[in-house]
């Protein structure tokens, strides 16, 4: 899906390894995957992508990231398909999915037999209660790093209460809060000639 | 409506049958392009779904199972697999693995089937003015999905401490 007359498609910034093939995207999505446990897979990805194996550049990468947090599904799996398709079209894309989910899915497959055959076991029981209070934890942390980057913005904030408000007191369900604050947000976002958004 | 029935009697919902099985695929499907922002913003959608719609998993198990999705290396929203083998664990291993492998390709096919057009035509247009106007709008949702998620997890949280932790500690 590559154009070699753009410019920009061609032209890799020094430093950089040849692009990868297909089993380098597998194999590199792969240790991805593996490396990372309990979220915090950005940075892992960051590691490997830019510093590691040297496809992309760390601006190219902060791009990737970019999009795939703008776009709907899992900020992981889509970094993976950004990732495989800039490289490598469409086969790329599903390859670095597959090296993404692949091995891992099994694993966890694998665990959640295990789980509920074994669950009745205290020892079990507990190890999972520290699980969840450790990644509960994790889960904040997150929700407070992004707090932080809308803090001067009271828009966003006078949305977050609301949305909060609307979900966790009144018990709305997610799709219908989602098509309407959606819109009033890119309402109020949307870029104007006389007051630009920061 | 599903929340009064449920308070009633909650029997865990079959899925055995093929089409009660499709009904909850295409459940899934269309709830796939509304996980924004990242993190697990569908988490409490799914306990809507596997603990109080269809009863297939207690609160425990769905806070349990999140551990484990949590703890275990890879994308932590493959927990839509697990909530898929638990939901058709009655049903036999082999019937569960299918249903776990259903849950997980039915959230994951729309969402990134607009991340590969996104990617495929973000890069041809690399040098057209399209994509300079199209970066502009989209540059809100971060926003609204930061609050989304926010106050998601929260809620999520708020609701495994009161419904998991809480009758553990009194119990211990």
């Amino acid at each position: 899906m590559t154009d070699p007359s753009l410019p920009g498609s061609t032209s890799a910034g020094e430093g950089l390894a040849p692009r990868p093939g297909l089993a380098a995207l597998f194999s590199g999505m792969l240790q991805v995957a593996l490396s990372a446990f309990g979220g915090g897979l950005s940075a892992w990805s960051q590691r490997i992508v830019v510093e590691q194996r040297r496809w992309m550049t760390n601006e190219q990468f902060l791009t990737g990231l970019t999009v795939a947090r703008l776009f709907p599904g899992p900020n992981q799996i889509n970094m993976a398909v950004y990732i495989g398709a800039e490289f490598r079209g469409l086969t790329g894309a599903l390859v670095a999915m597959a090296g993404m989910l692949l091995v891992p899915f099994s694993l966890l497959m694998a665990l959640g037999f295990l789980y509920f055959q074994v669950h009745e076991l205290p020892a079990v029981d507990r190890v999972l209660a520290g699980v969840v209070a450790a990644a509960a934890g994790m889960a904040l942390s997150m929700g407070f790093k992004i707090l932080d980057q809308y803090w001067k913005d009271p828009v966003a904030l006078v949305l977050a209460g609301a949305v909060l408000l609307a979900l966790s007191v009144f018990h709305a369900r997610l799709v219908p809060v989602v098509l309407i604050s959606g819109p009033l947000a890119m309402a109020w976002y949307w870029p104007r000639p006389a007051r630009r958004a920061p | 409506m599903p929340a009064l029935w449920v308070a009633a009697a909650c029997t865990p919902a079959s899925l055995s049958d093929l089409s009660r099985l499709l009904q909850v695929i295409g459940q899934f499907l269309s709830l796939s392009l509304f996980s924004l922002g990242g993190g697990n913003t569908l988490l409490a959608e799914y306990h809507q779904l596997a603990v109080d719609q269809y009863c297939w998993l207690s609160a425990r198990q769905f806070a349990d199972l999140y551990a484990l999705a949590e703890a275990a290396p890879g994308p932590s929203s493959m927990i839509v697999g697990l909530l898929g083998l638990g939901a058709a664990w009655r049903e036999g291993p082999g019937w569960a693995l299918l249903s776990a492998c259903a849950a997980e390709l039915a959230i994951l096919l729309p969402s990134t089937l607009v991340m590969v057009l996104a990617c495929l035509s973000w890069k041809r247009l690399a040098q057209s003015p399209l994509r300079v106007a199209l970066s502009g709008p989209w540059v809100p949702s971060p926003s609204a999905s930061c609050s989304l998620w926010a106050s998601r997890s929260c809620a999520v949280l708020t609701r495994m401490a009161r419904e998991c932790w809480c009758p553990a500690w009194c119990a211990c």
